[in-house]
């Protein structure tokens, strides 16, 4: 008996659900109708506005330093009010954290998805719905946003293969990657990037490596690989963390002085990549702007003065070396 | 045939019992109920505290009470598996492995192998019963503690994920040709009657229906249940102890994969390195309801009604921009609590 009833609870159940399914669900009912009803943002400079910025990870100093930015540009604007979420690297969480943005009915989000394809979904809910949308520094999947705005991090890559072909590594090398984290698209960029500007040079990558943009994971790895390949000369990392990382296993193995360590970033803080290379552990790095500056004056733009902007806005590189990194600091910190 | 398990009292013969007063009685039920009370209480001060727009509570705001069902669909199918292993006295850390396993399989299986859904689907969720059933053997057969056993599952799973996916995640795009995956699989990123009721969600309620009933009508739960409150006396009194452990590890690995699917299906991607961590929430909810990590005494209904507050503060902190640090902490204390709560209680 009780087992008829539990087999009758379970067949009703499956069939409830196929029904509802059947019949509830396609994507017409799921509200994509507003696709770009964007003109209705504009309130002009009497309004008060609220921006949500969603951020993939705080954990990571450059993400740290673009919050900063955006919070420091955005007090300059008085209509302007900032509520920031931090999503710890997870993607589910920043699922959730732009879904309760939405609840809380802000006027546009600043989001800097922590990998583009979960991220994507959610990012087109909040633009179908009219909200104006600025992404930052990594991307989402197809074009269900306002304005992109980042360096070009391709451009990057290849002046960092630049710098080891012509001026680290002339007569050809050995180099070592650690990569930042796969599903986020300045990853692959950066390593595509890197691979176009050593072409046609003696340079070979012995290895690949995780560090998924952490200076723990980026030491930890950097120990792995050159214990697998202690003739290492360079070693290129796709951000600054990972790379201080690496020089800390380098010198940990009392390698440090056998090769030289590229980053990526170049923020201008006491731990940022600037002062790394001014003090000798880092031979180069790039500098990769946080765009928060240009995020708020952006949403300015959209929300205060009601102009057009366009979909893509690429902020310029610089190869910082010995030569200009005391420079460069002051002028950021001045 | 279970019969009644009677443990011979040694010495002094047992106290009369004491009439239950009323109060008794009141205190019981609200110890029985503690996870239902407890996510009442909860959902209330979310109510009165919820931030206002325009006079309206944003917290009873259809779309984010939805929102909180959907966010904790995956790890309350979870945490429904984990119930049964829970109640014969196991634990099962493998689950947030196996759903980042699943959620890979599902994703390979259809994007680089171009299988149909229910392909995938039948595969992963075999994947994850077989995964279940050799922790079921390696624990109940061989009498490893769970907790080791569990704890190797998590490495092989996620070791197992990462070989699979070769070690990036899979990105799930949607169409007919090659290297995509059948559009019918989004669905479950979809919202049904009229873009309200997420899909995951729906999955959740049929799971913990179906255990609902199962644990309070089947012969087998009254083994599992046995096993938990005593486990050399159920096994005396004829309980195929080896059998019903294995089978509620199966179960629990069968949810993991459901759950992984349900994520790869969320998230449009088969990340090997998902789910990490997402074994913590499930035991928290599971402990929030109520049951008792020693077994025997717990209910699915309780697990549902802990995976539902914990998704309520989370909920309630996300929408007052409280630091995720913080939430880490608060979730903690809530644990706490909660098992607190239980050792308080009045022995029936």
């Amino acid at each position: 008996m009780a087992r008829r009833r539990a087999v009758a609870a379970v067949l009703t159940a499956a069939t409830a659900l196929s029904l509802t399914v059947a019949c509830g669900t396609t994507s017409e009912n799921s509200g994509q109708d507003n696709a770009g009803a964007q003109e209705s943002t504009c309130g002009g400079s009497d309004g008060k506005y609220t921006i949500g910025m969603s951020q993939a990870n705080v954990a990571e100093p450059y993400r740290q330093r673009m919050d900063d930015d955006i919070k420091a540009a955005a007090e300059q604007v008085p209509q302007f009010s900032v509520e920031f979420a931090d999503a710890q690297q997870d993607n589910a969480k920043q699922v959730s954290d732009v879904e309760n943005f939405l609840t809380k009915q802000i006027d546009l989000l600043i989001i800097s998805p922590n990998e583009a394809t979960p991220l994507t979904a959610v990012v087109a809910k909040a633009y179908n719905k009219g909200i104006p949308v600025i992404v930052l520094d990594r991307k989402v999947d197809g074009d269900a946003y306002t304005t992109w705005i980042g360096a070009d991090n391709v451009e990057i890559g290849r002046t960092a293969g630049k710098y080891v072909a012509e001026k680290l590594l002339p007569n050809g090398g050995k180099v070592g990657e650690i990569r930042g984290l796969a599903g986020a698209t300045p990853a692959k960029e950066r390593g595509d990037g890197f691979r176009e500007g050593i072409k046609g040079s003696n340079i070979e990558i012995v290895q690949s490596v995780d560090g998924d943009w952490l200076r723990e994971k980026g030491q930890t790895q950097a120990d792995a690989l050159f214990k697998a390949h202690p003739d290492i000369q360079v070693l290129y990392a796709h951000n600054d963390p990972m790379a201080e990382g690496a020089y800390l296993a380098a010198k940990a193995a009392g390698i440090e002085k056998n090769m030289k360590f590229i980053g990526i970033d170049g923020l201008p803080i006491p731990s940022g990549g600037l002062k790394a290379v001014e003090q000798g552990r880092l031979s180069a790095t790039l500098i990769y702007p946080t765009a928060g500056k240009e995020a708020v004056d952006t949403a300015k733009k959209l929300l205060v003065d009601c102009q057009d902007v366009p979909k893509e806005q690429t902020l310029k590189t610089e190869l910082i070396t010995i030569d200009n990194a005391a420079t460069v600091y002051n002028e950021a910190n001045g | 045939m279970s019969s009644d398990v009677t443990t011979p009292e040694t010495g002094t013969e047992p106290p009369p019992p004491k009439t239950p007063g009323r109060r008794t009685e009141v205190v019981a039920a609200l110890f029985r109920f503690q996870s239902l009370f407890g996510l009442v209480a909860v959902f209330v001060v979310a109510v009165v505290f919820s931030p206002r727009h325009n006079g309206d509570l944003l917290f009873l705001n259809s779309d984010n009470l939805f929102n909180v069902v959907r966010a904790v669909s995956e790890i309350g199918i979870m945490a429904v598996g984990m119930t049964f292993v829970i109640l014969v006295g196991g634990i099962d850390l493998s689950v947030g492995a196996v759903l980042g396993l699943a959620a890979v399989g599902s994703a390979v299986l259809m994007v680089d192998d171009d299988f149909g859904v229910a392909a995938s689907v039948v595969i992963v969720l075999l994947i994850g019963l077989f995964f279940g059933f050799l922790q079921g053997m390696a624990s109940a057969l061989f009498g490893i503690q769970a907790f080791i056993v569990t704890l190797a599952g998590m490495q092989i799973a996620r070791g197992l994920a990462r070989i699979w996916s070769g070690g990036q995640g899979v990105a799930i795009a949607y169409g007919d040709g090659p290297g995509e995956a059948p559009v019918s699989f989004s669905l479950l990123g979809e919202r049904t009657f009229n873009g309200l009721v997420p899909i995951p969600a729906l999955i959740f309620a049929v799971v913990a229906v179906v255990a609902i009933v199962f644990l309070r009508t089947s012969a087998f739960s009254r083994h599992v249940y046995a096993i938990g409150g005593n486990e050399k006396a159920a096994r005396l009194s004829g309980v195929p102890v080896v059998r019903v452990k294995v089978i509620v590890f199966c179960i629990c690995g069968f949810l993991a994969a459901l759950a992984g699917i349900v994520h790869a299906g969320q998230l449009n991607q088969g990340s090997p390195n998902d789910g990490f961590g997402y074994e913590l929430d499930a035991i928290a909810a599971v402990v929030i309801g109520g049951t008792s990590l020693m077994g025997g005494r717990g209910t699915v209904v309780g697990t549902v009604a802990g995976a539902l507050l914990l998704g309520v503060l989370n909920n309630f902190l996300g929408l007052h921009g409280v630091d995720p640090n913080v939430q880490l902490l608060v979730k903690g204390l809530v644990i706490v609590v909660a098992a607190g709560l239980q050792r308080l209680r009045p022995t029936a």
